[in-house]
């Protein structure tokens, strides 16, 4: 009843301010709760952050190590490593990633790409994988 | 009458109070998102280059104590790499290598030799920490890897063996001259189980431990099991079963990670001490053991016996596993069956 009341006393303008307010925060709580953050490629040398670039955008990357340039690419989302002056070229067998939390690394160039955001192996039914 | 003037003079406030009241509860639920995934505690993780791999810890918890035992544990693990690793001219094992006779070790590559050395026994030879001379032979980690010779193999071999080592003290005395102990299929996970150790130690109560898909899991995953992927061996990045595990290890052998192809024939890293050549009984084996070193070392054996010898001798040391033959065909060990949801 006391609600109504306020209601019928509200202009029109305080009632769509209410209703404008209301609605954008439940948009916002969705968005926090159920969809993912931007997926983005991290790149590290010796634990510095050297390169961030989201995934939503095809691009190459040259990213100096101490043997020299590893390759990268990103593609439709997907991350891999194209070329890389190491010996065994263990990065570019190791495929394309896409989800947060993995990572390709050229360990004798001092190179660790990882993703950060977005879709987890989590949501694909496993925290961690052995190999 | 003075209360119903009081409701009336409120009333009259009604569009200034709603709108202050509209600003409070969008407010209000702006932050309960936050205020809801602060109830469970960001995890907190850490990744570096080390060991010639790349090793991951997370701990399900944060703050100053946290951080601290996070740092401690990766120390830990680069003191374990400057003591084992024969890649560098000062460690135990490459100042081991370049004698012909012996040399005195730490206590703690002693130690390891002779958990080593026991493994090798317990696995009728499968594991073998002497391999060495072999695994330069071939260099598949190296710069000019090459399908070795029969005569290479032969006198390769004659450098190899748990025989030709002998303990006095802390001296590691060899029948061998050229003989080279190569800790490739225990070290990792060793360093693995001090860096769990350390953790521990601090009071971390749930964290993981990956280093290279050699993993260590310390208590649960607040409440729940970790979900253990196994890599499919034949599908790069594609996971072909689902573990279910709690404060305990999972290591994962397989042909797929380092390897080298000459005319369609795959020649990987994982050799058989019988023949010097890379085993061809299994593609994988996945290992679920109490300590890391221990599902390293049975998973290479395992690996090199074959998915049937292989599962026995998992079995005879009380631990479990999945044996992938050389045929794609899966074994999974009576005690894990419960525990794997397959993809």
């Amino acid at each position: 009843m006391a609600l109504k009341a306020l209601w019928r006393r509200m202009t029109p303008l305080d009632r769509m301010l209410l209703c404008g307010l209301l609605g954008f925060a439940l948009l916002l709580c969705v968005l926090v709760f159920r969809l993912p953050g931007g997926s983005r490629l991290v790149v590290e040398r010796d634990d510095r952050i050297i390169y961030r670039a989201p995934l939503d955008r095809d691009r190459r990357m040259r990213l100096a190590g101490p043997l020299g340039e590893t390759l990268a690419v990103i593609e439709n989302g997907t991350v891999r490593v194209l070329a890389s002056p190491c010996r065994h070229k263990v990065c570019i067998g190791m495929g394309r990633i896409s989800r947060s939390g993995e990572w390709l690394a050229c360990v004798p160039n001092h190179l660790l790409l990882r993703i950060e955001g977005g879709r987890s192996s989590a949501e694909d039914g496993y925290d961690l994988i052995s190999r | 009458m003075k209360s119903s003037t009081l409701s009336d003079s409120i009333l009259l406030r009604v569009p200034t109070l709603l709108r202050s009241g509209c600003v409070l509860l969008c407010l209000l639920l702006f932050l309960l998102p936050a205020a809801c995934r602060q109830s469970d505690p960001p995890p907190l993780q850490r990744t570096e280059l080390l060991m010639g791999t790349v090793v991951e810890i997370t701990l399900l918890q944060s703050g100053p104590k946290a951080e601290a035992a996070l740092r401690d544990a990766f120390a830990e693990m680069r003191r374990i790499e400057q003591l084992m690793s024969p890649q560098l001219p000062t460690s135990d094992l490459a100042r081991l290598a370049a004698v012909p006779r012996g040399a005195e070790v730490s206590a703690e590559t002693l130690a390891l030799l002779r958990r080593s050395i026991e493994l090798n026994h317990l696995s009728g030879g499968a594991f073998d920490p002497t391999l060495g001379r072999v695994k330069r032979l071939w260099d598949i980690e190296g710069d000019k890897p090459h399908v070795a010779t029969a005569a290479e193999l032969r006198k390769a071999l004659r450098q190899c063996g748990v025989d030709k080592l002998r303990i006095e003290g802390n001296r590691v005395i060899k029948l061998a001259p050229k003989l080279e102990i190569d800790f490739g299929g225990i070290a990792k996970g060793y360093a693995v189980d001090r860096a769990g150790a350390v953790l521990r130690r601090a009071g971390i109560r749930h964290a993981s431990i990956n280093a290279g898909g050699d993993l260590l899991l310390i208590g649960d995953r607040r409440g729940r099991p970790w979900r253990i992927g196994v890599q499919d061996p034949r599908k790069p990045g594609a996971v072909l079963a689902v573990i279910a595990a709690a404060d305990e290890a999972v290591v994962t052998s397989g042909d797929y990670e380092r390897f080298f192809e000459v005319d369609g024939v795959r020649y990987h890293h994982l050799f058989d001490p019988a023949t010097g050549r890379p085993s061809r009984r299994s593609r994988s084996v996945t290992v679920v053991a109490s300590d890391a070193a221990t599902a390293d070392a049975l998973a290479t054996a395992a690996f090199i016996l074959g998915p049937e010898a292989g599962s026995r001798l998992l079995r005879q040391q009380g631990v479990e596993g999945i044996l992938i033959g050389a045929d794609g065909t899966p074994l999974v060990t009576p005690g894990l069956k419960d525990r794997v949801t397959w993809r």
